[in-house]
């Protein structure tokens, strides 16, 4: 194309774009699906060695392929567990933590199939069948916080319309104040669902609130209720509430929109952690009691 | 029009300090030069920042009057629009200037200074959804302590800490170790379901895999299916992966694959125990001659097309002392003859307008020809059949009646011992001879019970032409037996051999075939001779019977190796429905030598 020395500076640019470029790949996409085939291939391997294989006197974890199934199992569970400790660490060299996502997600959703033709389809109140349920709500709240990261963000964004999570708390903060003094001719009644009003925090929701965006205790919407609109004080007041109405609705939004992208979490760690305390159990009690 | 403008400060105490003017404009400046109309002394503020019209609708036009904008109402904006009515908030640096419209019709603007550390890091938190939820830390030890508390900690103590339980059968005694309930990955099959409560029962030890002497510690009688070195070198090489498994299993103490729960395996659900399939047996007995050499075993891995031809059990020579086995089906010439010293030919009882049925149909008991049942009778286990008796089966035809009793009845000669019927016979000659005519009394005998006198003094010549005739052919007892002479040249029968089972390895149900009659097997009506093996051939099974692998229709039958064989030896036929084994076995030869001694003791 050119030069020696224009070369150099071609591949350094072209391999910094590359770089910028694989920075705005989804870490699904990553490395064209790369963990997504040798997920599959993982998965097929399974599936064919449990039709092909005679396992006597029938599958399950005790043949020497249900060993083998629950050995791989095992080790992808602590591995996959380990992403919370590797993304804690910021090292450089080939430890992509995209790379280490991507796997994360397509060996995960392996698990099901390797952890079910691990049990040979025996199911029962035990510990057993706990460690499994355990790991199949893992793999399903997993499998959620992929399509909520790939859906909400949009919708988060939208929701913002420009404006900052401070400037959302600024904006209402400054409805509150001419709330305040808009509010000194009012009788006793309605001066105190104003102050009710203002004294509601804003997050003050619960969890399930924010996650449906309901909030039937909400004390602005009550006071918008509650005020007539005689006099033009009232007027002016009922005005301001419904402004705050407005923005505690945008707040709202983005408090919802924000739960639904993390409440998956919530699950997914302590069960990850209680999964890895049932297979222990599992594990023990199996050589225990063999 | 007119601006209040109104500037709230605090003073160091916090006192308010409020101060008003009121400016008669149509339009304000704000910024941080003197000669604006609000000054702000703020470094933030632009020197004229912003323009404050009031336009004629009544509305309140703020435009930023250089590049820097401004939050209205909290929205950076670099110019908007204030309805007096419900007024707005312009910030400017730390400045809020709340707008909003008097009672009088002044703009009333109210000046604010608010501290910096408004909007802070804080207050974002409660954007996240862990400010409303516990912590994902707090949830994952509550859940993960539970778990590994219950499910592993309280039953390994109280296992480490117990006074083992008994084994139990009867179910009665429960195991001691709280909580292991859990770790039981299914219910145990329908025999062993009284353990379900006690596993120590069965795991007897930690970190030991289920051993054969606790298997034996209740199942006593059940044996080995070979001795277990043959069973060892029978046995195929086992896959790699099983292999592999085995080696670490037995590595770690676990009993090899020859062990009861290598196929017994247990907690498979409330099921009974399935007999092994076709497979299983073929596995070794497929081609078994390649590895144990001098088995006396034919190969065998599929009824319908490799199994060797039934080899029954029988007599081959008079009074043997021990059956041989022979293979049945062979050309008409070499095929098994049977020599149980019995001269019975089926033919002729079975003919239906023979004289058999004649004098069957005038006798009440058959009151028609004769058929299979009324000689043959199935044994409780509907396997085999029981003994011929000569006194139920054959006697009402060949009846052995000798004379009158004094009472009326009839006296008869025993059946089973030469002896015995010597004895029978002399009594008949020696015994007072037939009265010609009614009796009469003699005189000094009237009244009198004594039996009157009576002697024969003569040699008993009688009782031995009976024997000899009895004995010789042509006599009584010759009707059915072969005439021999005993050791001593005296005249005696052949004794009677017959096997208890011909085919002794397999079982063949009776009951399951009633369907079928007996002729369709076994050809009876047409033998001649009680030399005649009636065993059907594997051909005949065959017509309905083929292996595991056939095609199921209404003739034929698919048959795995379990449907007539049994592994454990002594064993029972497996059956699907029932008590299992259907069939138990004999006591054995110690038991029955015990319960004698004490019987004899007693």
């Amino acid at each position: 194309m050119a030069s020696g020395a224009q070369g150099g500076a071609t591949s350094r640019f072209s391999s910094a774009e590359k770089r910028r470029d694989s920075d705005h790949v989804s870490f699904l996409k990553h490395r064209g699906f790369r963990w997504l085939w040798i997920a599959l291939g993982l998965s097929l391997a399974a599936i064919l060695g449990y039709l092909m294989i005679d396992q006597q006197p029938r599958p399950n974890g005790g043949t020497w392929y249900g060993y083998t199934l629950g050995t791989i199992g095992f080790g992808l569970i602590i591995w996959l567990s380990l992403l919370g400790v590797r993304k804690r660490r910021i090292n450089p060299g080939a430890w992509s933590l995209k790379a280490w996502t991507s796997a994360h997600v397509y060996l995960g959703l392996s698990l099901v199939v390797i952890g079910t033709l691990h049990t040979g389809f025996q199911i029962g109140w035990n510990v057993h069948t706990l460690a499994y349920v355990l790991m199949l709500l893992v793999i399903a709240t997993g499998i959620y916080g992929v399509v909520v990261y790939a859906t909400l963000p949009a919708s988060l964004s939208a929701n913002r319309r420009e404006m900052t999570r401070a400037q959302m708390l600024d904006a209402l903060t400054a409805i509150d104040r001419q709330l305040e003094s808009a509010a000194q001719p009012l009788a006793r009644g309605e001066a105190d669902l104003v102050i009710a009003a203002l004294a509601q925090d804003v997050f003050g929701g619960g969890a399930l609130e924010r996650l449906t965006g309901r909030y039937p205790g909400c004390a602005t919407a009550r006071a918008l209720g509650g005020l007539g609109s005689g006099s033009e004080a009232e007027a002016r007041v009922a005005a301001l509430l419904e402004k705050r109405r407005e923005q505690l609705a945008q707040i709202r939004g983005a408090l919802r929109i924000r739960a639904l992208l993390e409440v998956w979490l919530f699950v997914h760690i302590p069960l990850t952690i209680a999964l890895i305390a049932a297979l222990t159990a599992h594990v023990i009690s199996v050589f225990y009691y063999w | 029009m007119a601006f209040l403008i109104r500037t709230i400060d605090f003073t160091a105490a916090g006192r308010e300090i409020i101060r008003d003017r009121v400016v008669e404009q149509m339009s304000l400046t704000v910024g941080r030069a003197a000669e604006c109309d609000i000054h702000l002394p703020d470094l933030a503020v632009e020197q004229r920042h912003v323009a404050i019209t009031t336009q004629p609708d009544g509305m309140l036009a703020v435009t930023a009057l250089g590049t820097l904008g401004f939050a209205l109402d909290g929205r950076v904006v670099s110019e908007g629009t204030i309805d007096p009515r419900t007024g707005g908030e312009i910030a400017l640096g730390a400045a809020r200037l709340a707008l909003a419209r008097e009672a009088d019709g002044t703009i009333a603007i109210t000046i604010r200074q608010v501290a910096a550390a408004e909007g802070s890091h804080d207050a974002l938190r409660g954007f996240a959804l862990a400010s409303v939820l516990p912590s994902k830390r707090a949830m994952s030890w509550i859940l993960a302590s539970a778990i590994v508390l219950l499910l592993l900690l309280v039953p390994v103590a109280s296992h480490l800490l117990r006074a083992p339980a008994k084994p139990d059968p009867t179910g009665k005694t429960p195991g001691t170790v709280v909580m292991d309930a859990a770790w039981s990955p299914g219910a145990l099959s329908r025999k062993h379901r009284s353990l379900e409560n006690n596993c120590e029962s069965c795991h007897v030890a930690a970190f030991e895999s289920v051993a054969d002497e606790t298997c034996l510690s209740c199942h006593k009688d059940t044996a080995d299916h070979a001795p277990m070195p043959r069973l060892a070198k029978g046995s195929p090489a086992l896959s790699p992966g099983d292999a592999v498994q085995w080696k670490i299993g037995e590595a770690l103490g676990k009993e090899g694959p020859l062990g009861c729960v290598s196929c017994h395996s247990e907690h498979e659900g409330p099921v009974r125990q399935q007999a092994g399939g076709e497979a299983f047996c073929s596995d070794c007995h497929k081609d078994l001659d390649t590895r144990l050499t001098n088995t006396a075993l034919a190969d065998a891995h599929d009824f319908g097309k490799a199994h060797p031809q039934f080899r029954p059990a029988y007599y081959a020579s008079f009074g043997a002392a021990k059956p041989v086995r022979a293979a049945l089906g062979a050309a008409a010439g070499t095929r098994p003859t049977e020599r149980s010293g019995l001269k019975f030919p089926h033919d002729v009882h079975m003919n239906a307008r023979g004289g058999a049925a004649r004098m069957a149909v005038s006798l009440s008991q058959y009151g028609k020809p004769l058929e299979c049942k009324d000689c043959h009778n199935l044994s409780p286990d509907r396997i085999g059949f029981t003994e011929v008796k000569m006194e139920d089966a054959c006697e009402g035809c060949h009846s052995l009646v000798s004379g009158r009793t004094a009472v009326g009845g009839f006296s008869k000669l025993r059946h089973g011992d030469v002896k015995d019927l010597a004895q029978d016979l002399a009594r008949i000659s020696s015994g007072p001879r037939a009265r010609v005519g009614p009796a009469r009394q003699r005189p000094g005998q009237l009244g009198s019970a004594a039996t009157p006198y009576r002697a024969d003094f003569g040699r008993p010549v009688r009782a031995y032409i009976g024997i000899s005739h009895a004995l010789s052919a042509g006599g009584v007892c010759t009707e059915c037996h072969l005439p021999t002479t005993g050791p001593t040249g005296q005249a005696d029968l052949m004794p009677v051999n017959l096997p208890d089972r011909f085919l002794t390895s397999g079982f063949f149900n009776h009951e399951a075939h009633k369907q079928q009659k007996c002729t369709d097997c076994h050809a009876a009506n047409a033998s001649k001779a009680a030399s005649d093996l009636l065993i059907p051939d594997l051909k005949n099974c065959r017509t309905c019977h083929l292996g595991a692998a056939a095609v199921k229709t209404k003739k034929i039958v698919p048959s795995d190796c379990a449907m007539c064989h049994a592994y454990h030896v002594p064993s029972g036929q497996w059956s699907p429905k029932g008590p299992s084994p259907h069939y138990r076995p004999p006591p054995s030869k110690a038991k029955v030598a015990a319960a004698t001694a004490r019987k004899a003791g007693t």
